[in-house]
């Protein structure tokens, strides 16, 4: 779905300005590409937070710029909370753009009630798609997913024109035995100390 | 067996001090949910195993859990009742340094309402302020 934001071209540049902007809720942004003239933005933070929350890829532009754009890139405090720089890059409809995609799993493995634990190993996948037919995110049933089992990126269904851009053979998640706890203990178990690492005299001389 | 590095150039270390947030190690990266750091501070080895031991036996195998910290540092201490003097006194406990912001544990496999009970009984072992945080959309 096509999220719409409501931005104005924004002169003043430099940190000190975007720190000022986020204190008034707004958040500083970017749009490029196509060849055309970048131009800094400013975007109000509540439509920021609920295009990114929902996983929006697209965005309607309106205001003082008129455009379709895709977020290429969302900058995050370091606790993740407030979002603190956005990137847009011109988009077409006849187009085709590389992006990363989160990978959700419907269902539920038969592997788990033959003892096993889902283990989901790839989150993201890079695909090449059109951007008539991007999608928010991309589903893999794991329903037929048997314990000790795997299921690779191949596996995947990609939307009608779409090209993978990764290797088909990553494993995205897995069926595996859950350890005990004497295995965790096992792992775990060390000396009562660490060992010292000294270069011998030897060693040194040889060096020197 | 709580955690420690299993070689090291130096036995001791200096204290040091923590500054700034995480600017590495701070977004939900292997499972699903997260145990998030909100003030910096030392995290020893045993209360990691603590943490670890007290999901662990929420999750009863259900799901995986990661823990995202280490023990790299050792913390020196004097015996007690003796004399100041006679140099830093020997290694007794390992910690994880830990800076605003970090990811402690993760958590995949489970629902949000189990993950959200599971970290709560981890946070009660930690000295440290910490939130539950979800995975940040891509």
């Amino acid at each position: 779905m096509k999220e719409s934001l409501q931005v104005k071209v924004r002169e003043q540049l430099g940190s000190r300005q975007s720190r000022r902007l986020r204190a008034s809720g707004l958040v500083p942004a970017i749009l490029y590409g196509h060849g055309e003239k970048s131009i800094s933005l400013t975007i109000p933070d509540s439509q920021v937070k609920h295009a990114v929350q929902h996983g929006a890829r697209l965005v309607d532009l309106s205001g003082d710029v008129t455009e379709t754009a895709l977020i290429r890139q969302v900058q995050w405090d370091a606790f993740g909370l407030e979002v603190l720089h956005l990137d847009l890059s011109r988009v077409s409809a006849d187009e085709t753009v590389e992006v990363v995609l989160p990978i959700h799993l419907k269902g539920t493995a038969a592997g788990t009630r033959e003892g096993g634990v889902i283990e989901h190993v790839k989150h993201e996948v890079r695909i090449l798609c059109p951007v008539v037919s991007l999608p928010e995110h991309l589903d893999m049933n794991i329903n037929a997913l048997h314990l000790n089992q795997e299921m690779t990126l191949g596996q995947l269904t990609l939307p009608a024109g779409a090209k993978l851009l990764a290797d088909a053979d990553e494993i995205v998640v897995h069926c595996v035995k859950v350890k005990s706890e004497a295995d965790l203990a096992a792992a775990g178990a060390g000396g009562a100390e660490p060992e010292v690492i000294v270069k011998k005299k030897a060693e040194a001389a040889a060096e020197a | 067996m709580a955690l420690m590095p299993k070689r090291v150039k130096h036995r001791k270390s200096q204290r040091g001090r923590i500054k700034g947030n995480a600017t590495r190690g701070n977004r939900v990266v292997f499972g699903d949910f997260g145990l998030q750091a909100m003030q910096g501070g030392w995290i020893r080895a045993q209360t990691i195993e603590a943490g670890r031991i007290a999901a662990q036996q929420y999750i009863r195998g259900e799901g995986r859990l990661y823990v995202r910290m280490f023990p790299h540092k050792s913390i020196t201490a004097r015996p007690l009742e003796t004399r100041m003097g006679k140099g830093k006194g020997e290694p007794a406990a390992w910690v994880a340094v830990v800076k605003p912001g970090a990811v402690l544990y993760e958590l995949g496999g489970v629902t949000e309402e189990q993950a959200k009970l599971c970290m709560a009984r981890l946070a009660h072992k930690m000295p440290i302020r910490v939130r539950f945080v979800r995975r940040r959309p891509a």
